[in-house]
C-alpha cells in the first residue's frame, strides 16, 4: 500500500505569499528554426516561477498571472514557455521556486517520483521543501504534451502555470511529426486558454472559495480578440499547398471546438500517439487535458477565420469564441 | 481468480458513504439466471467530505446503503432475467430506466412499488436512472452503474472483446448544493442554473476514494485492467490518467477504431466509456477529471473526482 502525504485539505483558495525566484537559467532554443513559428526552450530546461505576471486582454484589461519562465524573452506570458526534447533522450526539467509549486509532466507517463503531485511525491518550495528539483524522464513517444503545476491545481493552472512540451522524433527532425511519420512545412501550437477573472482577483491570493468556474475571456495561446489575430504564433500563414501542423493542446478547463474556417484538415495524432485510423474533418473537439495534432494543407488562396469555440461542460452551449486568421500568402 | 477479486471488492464494506456499494446480483456463472433486486428510492441527508450536510436522493438496496449521492450498482450476465422492484419513498413519482435498454417505463407513485423486468442486454457498461424527473433525478442522485458481463463467463468487456485481469467501475457524478437545498425545502429549481460544486467517483469524494473498496484502483504490473467510466452526472468528465496511457475500447458500447491510445479520455453526458489500462509501471498515480474545478468539494482542493491508482 502507500501513504498519502499531507493533504492540506482544510485551507480554502490560495495561500498567501510572494512571488517565486529570480529569472535566469536554462538552455534557450529561442529562434524559430525549422517550421516553427514559436520560441522554445531546448531541454535540459530550467524554470523559475513568476507570480507577478500579467496578461493583457484585447479590451485593455490586465489580468494577474502566475507563470513558469526562465528569463528569456519568450513571446508569451501565458501560456508558459514551450519545451522541446527528442524521443528517447533523458530529459531534465529543473524547477526553482521559493513558493510551493510542482511540474506535472502531463501525458509523458513519468514515474511516481517525477510526477509532480504533492500527495504522491513532493512539492518544490514552501516550508520544509527543497527550493529546487530536477524532474527526469525518458521521452517515450514523439508528440504533443503538456506540463503544469499540480499544487492547488484548480487555482495554479488557471493562473497560467501551464505550457506545451514537444517531443521531436529520435533524430530531432523539425519537419516530421514522429519517426517515419508525416512531414510538415510550418508548425503552430494552439493552446486552449480561458480566464475566469474572479479567480485571478487580489493578485491571485486571498481566501476566496474557488468554485463554479465562469470564464469571461476566451483565447488562443492566451490571446483574445485582435491580439489573437495579430499574434504571429497564433494566426496561421502559409503558401498554397504547404502543409501546416497545428498542435492543439487542451489547456483550458473547458472543451473547445477547433475550426479552420471550414477548411478540411487531417487529424493524425492525439495525446502523443498516432491515431490508429487518421481522419479528415472540418472541426475537432479538444477537451481538457487532451491534445490533437492536425495537418492543414493550405488552399490555393484566400483568408479564412480559424477559431476555437468554447463549450459549457453542462449543456454544450457555446460560451465564447476566440478567432484568428488563416491566410494564404 | 481475478473475477473473485472483483466480486470480493464489489461486496466489501458497509459503511454508508464510504464505499461504492456495488451490489452483485449474479454469482458469475455463465448460464442465464434470474436476478431479483429491490431498490428503495429515498431521500436523506449525507455528510460531505468537507463536513457539510446535503439532502440527496438514492436508490438504496436491501444489502446496505449505497454511497453518497450516489448509488447502488448492478452486475449481471448477458441474457439474465432481471427484475428490479422499486419502492418509492420520495415525495414524487419516479421510474426506472436504463438508456440503451429500456425507456419510457411506467412510473411508480409515492409510497408505491413497481417491478421493472428486462433481459440483460449485450455485455458492456450501462447506467440506470430515473426518467420522470429529467436531470433533476440524476442530479439528486437517482442513478447508478450497471455492468453486463459476457454470457460465456469470460473476463472480457464483451464477447470476443478485450480481455482483462481486473475491472473497476468508476461512476462519475456531481451535485449543485443549491438544487439539493431547494428540493429539501420543497422548492423548485431551474436546471438551466445548474453549476455543480461537489463531484464524486462511485459516490465518494477524495480522499474517501482512496480508503479501499472498489474505488481505489489496485493493479499489478503487467496486468490489463478494465476501467468502466459511466457519466451519471450532469456535466462532462475529461478523465486524465497520470503514469499511463490507456486503450479506449468502446464508447457507449460502440467499438472505438480511431482514437485509441489516450491519457485523457472524454466521458460525455450520459455516456459510458470502457478502457483497458496496460499496467506498464509500479507506483501510485492520480486519475482525475481535468475539469480541475471538479477536483473539489465546496471549492476545496483536492477533493471531488480524484481517484488513485496503485500498481505494484
Amino acid at each position: 500500500m502507500f501513504e498519502l502525504k499531507e493533504l492540506k485539505m482544510n485551507h480554502r483558495g490560495g495561500r498567501g505569499g510572494g512571488g517565486g525566484g529570480s529569472t535566469g537559467g536554462g538552455t534557450t532554443g529561442g529562434t524559430t528554426t525549422g517550421g516553427r513559428t514559436f520560441s522554445f526552450l531546448r531541454a535540459p530546461a530550467s524554470l523559475n516561477v513568476n507570480m507577478n505576471g500579467s496578461a493583457i486582454m484585447a479590451d485593455g484589461a490586465s489580468i494577474r498571472t502566475w507563470t513558469f519562465g526562465n528569463g528569456f524573452n519568450d513571446d508569451r506570458s501565458v501560456p508558459s514557455p514551450v519545451i522541446e526534447a527528442n524521443q528517447g533522450e533523458n530529459v531534465e526539467v529543473t524547477l526553482n521556486s521559493m513558493m510551493e509549486h510542482t511540474i506535472h509532466l502531463h501525458g509523458l507517463d513519468v514515474d511516481q517520483q517525477n510526477d509532480g503531485v504533492p500527495a504522491t511525491s513532493f512539492a518544490v518550495g514552501g516550508e520544509g521543501n527543497s527550493n529546487t528539483y530536477t524532474y527526469q524522464f525518458v521521452a517515450p513517444h514523439a508528440g504533443t504534451y503538456m506540463y503544469h503545476c499540480h499544487v492547488d491545481t484548480h487555482k495554479h493552472f488557471e493562473m497560467g502555470m501551464f505550457g506545451t512540451i514537444i517531443i521531436r522524433p529520435t533524430d530531432g527532425s523539425t519537419n516530421r511529426v514522429w519517426d517515419n511519420g508525416p512531414t510538415f512545412d510550418k508548425e503552430y501550437i494552439w493552446q486552449l486558454t480561458t480566464f475566469d477573472t474572479t479567480w485571478h482577483s487580489g493578485g491571485g491570493m486571498g481566501g476566496a472559495v474557488l468554485q463554479r468556474y465562469r470564464p469571461n475571456y476566451f483565447m488562443i495561446n492566451g490571446k483574445d480578440g485582435a491580439n489573437a489575430v495579430n499574434d504571429s504564433t497564433t494566426a496561421i500563414t502559409g503558401a498554397a499547398g504547404q502543409k501546416v501542423l497545428i498542435r492543439i493542446n487542451g489547456t483550458s478547463y473547458l472543451p473547445g471546438i477547433v475550426r479552420m474556417g471550414g477548411l478540411q484538415f487531417e487529424v493524425i495524432a492525439s495525446d502523443g500517439r498516432p491515431l490508429a485510423v487518421p481522419y479528415i474533418t472540418t472541426e475537432q473537439l479538444c477537451c481538457a487535458g487532451e491534445r490533437y495534432d492536425i495537418l492543414v494543407t493550405m488552399p490555393a488562396s484566400g483568408q479564412y477565420s480559424a477559431s476555437i469555440e468554447y463549450r459549457d461542460i453542462r449543456n454544450g452551449k457555446a460560451l465564447g469564441t476566440a478567432s484568428t486568421t488563416l491566410t494564404v500568402v | 481468480m481475478k473475477r473473485r477479486d472483483f466480486l470480493k471488492s464489489g461486496m466489501a464494506g458497509s459503511a454508508a458513504f464510504a464505499l461504492s456499494g456495488l451490489t452483485l446480483l449474479s454469482s458469475g456463472k455463465a448460464q442465464a439466471a434470474i436476478s431479483n433486486i429491490s431498490f428503495t428510492a429515498e431521500g436523506s441527508n449525507k455528510t460531505m467530505v468537507d463536513g457539510s450536510s446535503i439532502f440527496v436522493w438514492q436508490f438504496n438496496d436491501a444489502n446496505g446503503t449505497g454511497p453518497g449521492a450516489l448509488t447502488s450498482g448492478l452486475v449481471v450476465n448477458e441474457g439474465d432475467s432481471v427484475n428490479v422492484t422499486v419502492t418509492n419513498n420520495l415525495d414524487r413519482a419516479i421510474n426506472f430506466v436504463i438508456p440503451g435498454v429500456m425507456a419510457n417505463t411506467p412510473s411508480v407513485s409515492p409510497g408505491a412499488s413497481r417491478t421493472y423486468s428486462f433481459t440483460a442486454p449485450a455485455a458492456g457498461s450501462y447506467f440506470y436512472t430515473d426518467g420522470v424527473n429529467g436531470e433533476i433525478g440524476r442530479a439528486m442522485g437517482l442513478a447508478g452503474p450497471m455492468v453486463v458481463m459476457p454470457a460465456d463467463g469470460s473476463n472480457a468487456l464483451y464477447s470476443g472483446g478485450p480481455a482483462f485481469d481486473r475491472q473497476y467501475t468508476l461512476f462519475m457524478s456531481d451535485l449543485d448544493d443549491r438544487l439539493n437545498a431547494a428540493v429539501a425545502n420543497g422548492g423548485s429549481y431551474d436546471m438551466n442554473n445548474y453549476e455543480p460544486n461537489y463531484f464524486f467517483a462511485n459516490g465518494l469524494s477524495f480522499p474517501d476514494t482512496t480508503t479501499g473498496g472498489d474505488t481505489l484502483v489496485s493493479m499489478g504490473v503487467g496486468e490489463d485492467v478494465a476501467i468502466r467510466f459511466m457519466n451519471g452526472g450532469c456535466v462532462t468528465y475529461p478523465m486524465h490518467f497520470h503514469g499511463y496511457h490507456v486503450n479506449v475500447a468502446s464508447r457507449n458500447r460502440v467499438v472505438e477504431t480511431s482514437v485509441i491510445e489516450k491519457d485523457s479520455v472524454q466521458v460525455e453526458l450520459s455516456s459510458c466509456v470502457d478502457v483497458i489500462l496496460p499496467v506498464a509501471q509500479a507506483g501510485v498515480f492520480p486519475l482525475h477529471t481535468h475539469y480541475v474545478p471538479g477536483v473539489t468539494a465546496g471549492g476545496v482542493y483536492p477533493n471531488g473526482g480524484l481517484i488513485l491508482m496503485s500498481a505494484s
